[in-house]
């Protein structure tokens, strides 16, 4: 981990947790500064990603080469790769945690965890989280959660194999296969301390965001990050909770011999006990009701990062900031009565089918008006094309190829015949997997300067790109094909379907598309890791952008700036700027004559800009009172 | 001389009795394909460990007169206390194999006669033929071809990634030498810009190749077997070419905007915050086309989930268990007998109440038969997991979920007999597959499915075992059981 920690002797900024002797313990591990909290979270969540694809090439390459034996599997998986062979139990159990990983521990904890630790306080210019404690035991409560997942991999029977939704019976019933006796116990604790550690974080950021905002940072005037993070954390706040319902549920199940989810399981199933009168529907209810939302916990960060690079890299104001904002907003909202198209074919109620299609369908609009503006703002741009805008770009490309398929798949009549196939695998990893990682790593490139006081190295970062953009296209883009032939996903094998036989070629090059893939992903590794020890030294605004993180001293100190925390006296988009000596103008910086930071900048100068012209301030001093009234203002 | 003549006798007598007896044998095998085939496949594998162990060598492992116990009903043998039984029982993680109570011995005989010629096979070309792959030879000729393929593969990655590390490591040095003078050497605004319009030529290019290529693979490129297959398939291309339009266009401004505003020195941004009229109109239209999908949506949803259609269909009740499924069909009364979990057992797998008169006429089968045109309700059930019953070819699918009654109504239309000329596939059958994730057999869990005219599913019905002789069902033994 870094050095960069040093000296905060001289600043003289007067907080209650700058100034107590500070060991390596405090420091680096039990540490209470967001910017070392988010770096844990990076870390850790490298380190599960490294540990997901490893498993999905495991499993990819008994897809494409099912007849051969691979001795390697035998020296790392033992018994379960016995003679070579993958066994068809150990295969569900990678799919299983291949997904666990990447959702929940990856791109929720990963991306939301990282970013919104980093950034929140940075950006809306507090000294750190509203609650450092707190924020403390978030990391650690998924620190264990992690170590809990991890374990469960070496337990008798394997790790839980029911797949990534675990839906009972499969999971409640340990007879019904290996992988639900103690590994799915484990993947339940695991689940329900990383429920813990969503929550603790959750609350601290929307107390952050909504009291520990710098004066003159109104909510109007917030970079679209956190405006991403402050909804993704309300998001988490109310659906986490009915997953852990659900949880606990399905262990009484497992433990306890109760029929929440069990209907007519006959005794010597289900360890001795008749089960009649629960409902396995019921689990995939409570689960898809935060399953849904997770979502959009997932892209909205992504899209988050996605809106403040493309402006900085373009060196343009984000087309549409109250659009993206309302978009964020409409697509919270909706995310909460959509979770039913995961469940067409359960047999549920026709009529309450074509509610979930409605609402489903409607949240293109929104996701539509959010690609629109991306592309608005690239238009007539000045392109910087660093590792980060492309990895913003890539994001936009997978939103939409992902996101168009969504429109089969929310339409409850095709989704008949393509539930559960590779068509779903294929849309989902695009639009939620891939959209999601590449707006992480787009994150990290372009952030790296600020957590690490280093420069990543370009060359190297193109190429991580490109070969990560090309191969993900290729693993996904032919996925669609197969799921239109009816290949069910989570298949040990296709051999036994003649009809499916004529798909080997294409998962061998899917296979080998992922290799590619998985070895690009070590550029990186090697980028990040050796950039923290190796790199050069940045400086304190490297991209020229400007928000707030970028006014604080390159050398980290507890409490973010030295001296008193910079006012906010504009938006966060100010780039190029008619008028403007510089292409950026960092909100910190007032216009002439403008004394009180609540005031609006002085922006006679563009008049096509309505939202800043005299009127329209009115306009929103009079639509977003009620906002003001409710969030009050901020402290400084 | 008379010894002479008694010798050659009886040397004759003796090559008869061995030839007959290998002809029998090889006879035996076939029959043992046929009922391995049937009702084995789910859970076993002569080579290879599926829910049950490989079967290679069990000939010679466990003597026939235990064997034949074994595979009549093994709970039984294993509650008498039978060491070896109860071994095996826990060697195989105490799951239950299913009890084949109605099998003669001559049956499990030929059963035994068909792995103890697997065993003696190679062992890549009986892997091919227990998967039941018409293309079990072509396959091996090609297998070791792949092996040879993939380490070609392996070293085309590794060649490729040496590669890369020396571009790399070229423009880094060019980066450095940059450094030094003061003045970028390369312009790497400029390459990406020009990738990115690379990567949106090709990528569209590689798309639409796989759209030819691809789609005639798919089973929207058939005849769809069912009523409702024609306003799915027709909503399905709606969709695709709504879907597309927008995915051409969005995509193709994103990476030609990425191509054409790349930084360059004389390049400024326009300062463009917003435009609502912009704005308004990029969210009316996309509400518009989705008004459009979701209005036509709806109608193929309620025209497919009409209830009314299930009044006159035929009720046939599909079962699905780890890892197989049952049909049972109501029989000369037109009413399907009633259930019970807690009569699940080994003999009466699918719980159903002998006693009752409706049920005595049912008839249980491991393959699902449809009358061509007349409309069906398949009735689903499960016994220990959620499955779920797909059938590409018709459209359908649904969840069979423990405890709760689904049901599907459709009609065939095109019987397996002409969709094989459709297709030009003599081999080809429908079929039902299993798909949600359910075990570790997961992927082996299929029924056979036919359309049959009139004729043809009367005279397979008829020859199909009533519920009141059996308990278990068996399909290709149907012969026999139906002289009994």
């Amino acid at each position: 981990m870094s050095n960069q920690h040093s000296h905060n002797d001289d600043h003289g900024h007067h907080d209650a947790h700058g100034h107590h002797e500070e060991t390596f313990i405090s420091k680096y591990v039990f540490s209470m500064d967001h910017k070392m909290i988010a770096k844990q979270f990076l870390i850790t969540g490298i380190i599960m990603g490294t540990l997901g694809m490893a498993m999905s090439l495991i499993f990819r390459l008994q897809l494409a080469f099912p007849d051969m034996k691979f001795p390697f599997l035998e020296t790392i998986l033992g018994h379960w790769g016995k003679d070579g062979k993958l066994d068809p139990n150990f295969y569900l159990a990678l799919i299983t945690i291949h997904g666990t990983i990447m959702v929940f521990y990856v791109l929720t904890a990963g991306l939301s965890g990282t970013f919104s630790n980093l950034l929140i306080p940075l950006q809306v210019g507090a000294r750190d989280m509203a609650s450092p404690f707190l924020n403390m035991l978030s990391y650690w409560f998924f620190f264990m959660s992690s170590c809990v997942l991890c374990v469960s991999l070496f337990v008798e029977g394997g790790p839980a194999s029911a797949g990534w939704t675990v839906y009972p019976p499969l999971s409640a019933l340990p007879k019904a296969i290996p992988g639900s006796g103690t590994g799915m116990t484990l993947w339940l604790v695991a689940i329900i301390l990383f429920i813990a550690s969503a929550l603790l974080g959750g609350v601290n950021y929307i107390t952050t965001v909504l009291n520990m905002r710098t004066k003159g940072m109104k909510m109007t005037r917030l970079p679209l990050t956190i405006w991403a993070f402050l909804i993704t954390a309300v998001l988490g706040l109310l659906s986490f909770p009915v997953l852990l319902g659900a949880g606990l549920l399905l262990i009484f199940d497992r433990s306890f011999g109760t029929s929440f989810y069990l209907a007519d399981i006959p005794a010597d199933l289900a360890g001795g006990i008749e089960r009649v009168g629960g409902s396995p529907i019921l689990y995939q209810h409570l689960f898809w009701f935060l399953g849904h939302p997770e979502v959009y916990i997932i892209l909205l960060p992504a899209l988050g990062i996605t809106s403040e690079v493309i402006a900085t890299q373009s060196r343009k104001p984000i087309f549409g900031y109250r659009a993206m904002i309302g978009s964020i907003l409409a697509i919270a909202v909706l995310s909460f009565i959509v979770w039913g198209h995961h469940m067409f074919i359960t047999g549920m109620n026709p009529f309450l089918g074509s509610v979930f299609v409605l609402g489903t369908l409607i949240i293109a609009v929104p996701s539509a008006v959010k690609t629109f503006n991306y592309i608005a703002t690239l238009w007539k741009g000045n392109l910087h094309l660093t590792p980060a805008l492309l990895f913003a770009i890539g994001l936009v490309s997978f939103f939409i190829s992902g996101g168009l398929t969504g429109l089969f798949l929310g339409n409850a009549a095709l989704d008949i015949n393509l539930h559960d196939t590779y068509f779903v695998v294929a849309h989902f990893h695009l639009v939620m997997g891939s959209a999601a990682i590449f707006g992480m790593m787009s994150g990290i490139y372009h952030w790296f300067p600020k957590m690490f006081g280093k420069m990543m190295n370009n060359t190297l970062g193109y190429a991580h790109f490109w070969l990560t953009f090309i191969s993900a296209y290729c693993v996904f883009f032919p996925m669609h094909f197969m799921g239109l032939a009816g290949v069910p996903r989570r298949y040990y094998a296709n051999t036994a379907y003649d009809q499916f036989n004529v798909f080997v070629d294409m998962n061998i090059f899917i296979t080998i598309a992922a290799i590619v893939g998985g070895i690009a992903q070590l550029f990186f590794i090697y980028n990040f890791f050796n950039s923290i020890i190796r790199g050069k030294k940045t400086v304190q605004n490297p991209w020229k952008s400007n928000t707030l993180e970028w006014t604080a001293p390159v050398e980290k100190i507890h409490g973010n700036w030295p001296g008193e925390i910079p006012h906010v006296y504009r938006w966060a988009y100010d780039y190029s700027k008619p008028g403007a000596d510089d292409d950026f103008i960092p909100q910190n910086i007032p216009d002439e004559g403008q004394t009180d930071p609540l005031d609006e900048p002085n922006a006679t100068v563009f008049e096509h800009s309505h939202s800043h012209s005299p009127e329209a301030s009115q306009k929103e001093v009079v639509m977003f009172s009620g906002l003001k009234k409710l969030f009050g203002f901020a402290k400084s | 001389m008379k010894i002479f003549i008694r010798l050659i006798q009886s040397t004759f007598i003796i090559a008869a009795l061995l030839l007959s007896s290998i002809n029998s044998q090889a006879q035996t095998a076939d029959e043992g394909a046929q009922l391995f085939n049937a009702n084995c496949t789910s859970c076993h594998a002569i080579n290879e460990k599926v829910v049950g162990p490989a079967l290679k060598g069990a000939h010679k492992k466990y003597d026939e007169a235990w064997l034949l116990k074994w595979v009549k009903n093994s709970q039984a043998l294993v509650k008498s206390g039978d060491a070896q039984a109860v071994k095996v029982y826990n060697d195989n993680n105490q799951s239950v194999m299913t009890s084949f109570t109605n099998f003669t011995d001559v049956q499990v005989k030929s059963l035994i006669a068909y792995i103890k010629a697997e065993s003696e096979k190679p062992a890549t070309a009986t892997t091919a033929s227990v998967a039941g792959s018409t293309t079990s030879s072509t396959m091996d000729a090609t297998s070791s071809n792949e092996g040879l393929e993939s380490k070609i593969n392996w070293l085309i990655i590794i060649i490729s990634v040496l590669l890369i590390m020396i571009i790399v490591l070229v423009f880094d040095i060019l980066a450095k030498v940059g450094d030094i003078q003061g003045k970028p050497v390369i312009d790497w605004y400029g390459i990406n810009g020009f990738l990115l319009l690379g990567f949106l030529v090709l990528g569209m290019g590689a798309a639409t190749w796989e759209f030819i290529v691809h789609t005639p693979l798919t089973v929207n490129a058939q005849t769809p077997a069912s009523e409702h297959g024609v306003i799915y398939d027709s909503m399905f291309n709606i969709t695709l070419l709504l879907t597309g339009i927008v995915f051409i266009i969005t995509e193709g401004l994103l990476f030609w905007y990425g191509f054409k505003y790349r930084s360059n020195a004389k390049r400024k941004a326009l300062y463009y915050p917003d435009n609502h009229k912009l704005e308004l109109i990029w969210t009316i239209i996309p509400a518009i086309v989705l008004t459009v999908l979701v209005v036509r949506g709806l109608k193929t949803w309620s025209s497919i989930t009409d209830r009314a259609q299930a009044e006159n269909a035929q009720k046939i009740e599909v079962y699905g268990y780890q890892f197989a499924w049952n049909a049972r069909y109501a029989g000369t009364d037109n009413i399907l007998g009633p259930h019970d979990f807690r009569k699940i057992g080994v003999v009466n797998a699918l719980g159903v109440d002998p006693n009752n008169e409706t049920a005595k006429d049912d008839i249980v089968t491991n393959e699902l038969h449809f009358k061509v045109g007349q409309p069906v309700v398949l009735k689903f059930r499960a016994k220990d997991v959620i499955h779920s019953a797909y059938l590409p070819h018709f459209r359908v699918q649904m969840n069979v979920v423990p405890g709760l009654p689904t049901q599907f109504t459709f009609t065939p239309t095109v019987t397996t007999a002409q969709m094989r000329v459709l297709l030009g596939k003599p081999n080809f059958d429908y079929i039902l597959l299993c798909n949600k994730i359910c075990g570790s057999a997961h992927y082996r869990m299929k029924m056979k499915v036919v359309v049959d005219t009139q004729d043809e599913y009367n005279k397979w019905l008829g020859t199909q075992p009533k519920l009141a002789s059996i308990s278990t069902p068996s399909v290709s033994d149907t012969k026999t059981l139906a002289v009994k």
